[in-house]
């Protein structure tokens, strides 16, 4: 396992980080810009990449659209800015989470831990999942629309392969922020986001879903 | 005003010389009916004139105004003082609404104005009206007389016989009096009183007169006629038709006023309707502000009236926008500049803490004081920066409240089974706000009142309803306003030393209620312990949308 990489400009906090999170058994790399951290995500791709949104150069929200353009690696940002729009923005960007300044080192570290597990545990057992047009293939993590492949990234997959295991039901949004990410409680804005993007791949318009649906005021159905 | 015109007086009008009507030829009338006896003319002198003769209309007039006059001098006094003592009126006069006050207004102006027209109106009518009767009157009373006259030569002749050649009708009565004997066509004797003494003695003095009276078959107009020294020609003529009349334009003109008032009434609600809507323009914008739509403008439209308030109230809006703007972006500037180094210390903290068992004992103590410090310097800033930034605005979202305040409770310690609903289960609100003032209360609860033991939502008409229970103390009620200021630890707090919460909690409750169009109140629980109760301004999800 290749590791963290932390993208963070300001050098103390770069290095406390780095600091923290080799005490937590990550093998971390820290870069000062968006560049620098791009070149060695290419060179030795990390499993999980830590952003910060106010850059030198190329800015965070760039820096997500090209780390996400080359791998379905974890991106997480760690910003100070804590506004609805920038954590919007940073997540349709192709961030997996979005984390606020100052985060505690053991959530973080939660945080990645869940990520790594998902990473090695995909659901394979489950067989293939039909839903009308749709088929999802956890084993081969493959989904194919109308029988064409569709890119999706990790986390975009995992949200759809839950969706699809209970293809019908409402699933909340508080349950698959518990059963995609592992999280226990996390940013709702997270699913927002992710669902968001999971329909422009997969709905013909994506401004009026017919396959992946919200259910007002409970949550998110994938239609049978 | 005086309810009552003014009558003028009908008596002693100038003797009318008009004898110039040739004889008209007296038709065959029927034969005289039985004639009453004789009565001798009465001559009473000295009497005083009869009183103003007033029609039934102004007979009512007076009774009313009589009435009203003496009501008001029983009740002045206590009306003056009810008025300016205890300002009853006026404080209901100001409670029922601008409106309601100048609709009121214009009615009464429309009735005064409308009384006034309709009585001068009124008079005028009956004095043309009546004047112009009496004129007829006369002039009749002078043909017939022209009539009668030849017919009387000798003093055989049948005087009843002679009046009942003339064509009198119903409406008018001829009287004779030859040598002091009355010679009438009825025998009704109210004819003798009829005529008033002071005619009497006028026409007997050789003028001829008229004079209005009110006879027991209603009003009259006596005409006197001196036929020679010894014979005088009388003639009653009934004026109840003009009566009749009269009371009819008084009826229409009366129900013209009242119609006029309604209408004023009508009138004055509309256009004050119509003056007061930009007033409710400017208040459903004052309105939004204060919810936090700070957006909300006025149009400047055309009036020149209205364009003064409207721009005067817009660059109020803009200079309050411009303000809140100035200082949310300081906050976010200083929670910025702030929220860096705690990233540093936070993390190294955390590495120093990880390390302790490699310290020897005074770093670690050393170490250890700085973890907690910057343990609580990092929520102090967060607390901060949740004041500062309490005032932005709403982020509107269908919130699944139970789920949401379940979450809370276990985060911060507490059993997730307190929490109760009622009511829809789904509010539209602001997720992150309500998320903070339910896990700053249960944290409170937990903290200083002996922890959380029920946690309720409901909806109470328009309002959300958040209700948090402890076991604790209570809170004084000296202390419950103070509760809520920023950096204030209730007594158990203090009593415990704790240090662990900046005392930031509840202020920040109170900071987002109020930004939510809320408020946050605590009040004993029953059976001990502090109740928290929030009123939130939000809807069920999906109740209007």
């Amino acid at each position: 396992m290749a590791g963290v990489l932390v993208i963070e400009d300001d050098d103390r906090i770069r290095r406390s980080l780095v600091l923290a999170l080799e005490d937590e058994g990550y093998t971390v790399r820290g870069s000062a810009t968006a560049e620098e951290g791009l070149t060695a995500h290419r060179t030795d791709p990390a499993d999980a990449v830590l952003v910060d949104l106010m850059l030198p150069g190329i800015d965070g929200f760039e820096c997500v659209r090209q780390l996400r353009r080359d791998g379905d690696a974890t991106i997480v940002v760690v910003s100070a800015r804590e506004d609805t729009h920038d954590i919007v923005a940073a997540l349709e960007a192709g961030a997996d989470d979005y984390l606020v300044k100052p985060v505690a080192i053991k959530e973080l570290s939660a945080r990645l831990r869940a990520v790594r597990r998902r990473n090695r545990g995909a659901p394979v057992t489950t067989p293939t999942i039909v839903v009308g047009d749709l088929e999802v293939r956890p084993d081969a993590g493959e989904v194919r629309l109308r029988g064409e492949l569709v890119a999706l990234t990790r986390t975009e997959f995992l949200l759809l392969c839950e969706l699809a295991s209970h293809a019908g039901q409402v699933l909340s949004r508080t349950q698959l922020l518990a059963r995609v990410w592992e999280y226990e409680f996390g940013d709702e804005r997270l699913v927002d986001v992710h669902v968001g993007r999971l329909r422009q791949k997969i709905e013909d318009e994506p401004a009026s879903p017919r396959r992946l649906v919200t259910v007002r005021g409970l949550g998110y159905k994938l239609i049978r | 005003m005086s309810p009552t015109p003014p009558a003028r007086s009908p008596h002693r009008p100038k003797s009318t010389v008009d004898r110039g009507g040739a004889g008209r030829p007296p038709a065959p009338r029927r034969p005289a009916e039985a004639q009453g006896g004789p009565a001798t003319g009465q001559r009473k002198s000295g009497t005083a004139p009869p009183p103003a003769t007033a029609t039934r209309w102004q007979a009512t007039a007076h009774r009313v105004a009589g009435a009203a006059l003496t009501a008001v001098r029983r009740r002045g006094r206590g009306l003056l003082m009810w008025l300016t003592g205890r300002r009853g009126l006026t404080r209901a006069w100001q409670r029922s609404g601008l409106r309601t006050r100048v609709a009121a207004t214009v009615a009464l102006g429309a009735l005064l104005l409308s009384a006034i027209m309709a009585t001068l109106s009124y008079q005028l009518i009956r004095n043309s009206l009546l004047a112009e009767r009496q004129r007829t009157a006369v002039r009749t009373a002078f043909y017939d007389a022209a009539v009668v006259r030849p017919r009387l030569a000798g003093p055989a002749t049948d005087r009843v016989q002679v009046l009942s050649l003339l064509d009198t009708g119903q409406g008018r009565r001829p009287v004779l009096y030859d040598a002091g004997v009355r010679y009438a066509l009825t025998t009704d004797v109210g004819a003798e009183s009829d005529i008033p003494t002071t005619l009497r003695e006028m026409v007997h003095n050789g003028q001829a007169g008229a004079q209005r009276v009110r006879t027991a078959t209603g009003p009259a107009i006596v005409v006197g006629i001196p036929l020679s020294d010894t014979t005088e020609y009388y003639e009653i003529v009934s004026l109840r038709e003009a009566e009749a009349t009269l009371d009819l334009v008084g009826l229409v003109l009366g129900l013209v006023a009242a119609g006029t008032t309604i209408a004023g009434a009508g009138l004055g609600w509309s256009a004050a309707g119509r003056a007061l809507r930009p007033l409710k323009s400017v208040a459903a914008a004052a309105r939004g502000i204060a919810a936090g739509d700070l957006t909300a403008r006025l149009d400047t439209g055309t009036d020149p009236e209205l364009t003064q308030l409207a721009s005067s109230f817009n660059d109020m809006v803009d200079q309050l926008q411009q303000r809140i703007e100035r200082d949310r972006r300081f906050a976010a500037d200083v929670s910025h500049e702030l929220r860096s180094p705690l990233q540093t210390l936070s993390a190294a903290a955390t590495v120093l803490h990880n390390r302790r068992d490699h310290l020897d004992r005074r770093t670690a103590v050393a170490a250890d004081l700085v973890v907690e410090e910057v343990g609580r310097f990092q929520r102090l800033v967060s607390d901060l920066i949740a004041i500062a930034r309490a005032d932005a605005e709403l982020q509107w979202s269908s919130v699944d409240i139970a789920a949401l305040a379940r979450e809370q409770c276990r985060v911060r310690g507490a059993d997730a089974r307190i929490v109760t609903i009622s009511g829809p289960s789904t509010w539209w609100a602001d997720a992150r706000r309500v998320e903070q003032i339910i896990g700053n209360l249960v944290e409170n609860a937990q903290r200083h009142g002996g922890g959380a033991v029920a946690v309720r939502l409901s909806r109470e008409g328009r309002k959300s309803v958040i209700e948090v229970d402890d076991a604790g103390p209570g809170v004084l009620p000296e202390e419950r306003d103070l509760i809520f200021s920023p950096f204030v630890r209730g007594r158990s707090a203090a009593s415990r030393g704790d240090t662990e919460g900046a005392g930031l909690g509840l202020a920040i409750v109170a900071r987002l209620a109020h930004s939510h169009a809320g408020q946050v109140r605590v009040l004993d629980r029953p059976g001990g312990g502090a109740r928290f109760r929030v009123e939130l301004g939000t809807r069920p999800a999906g109740g209007d949308a």
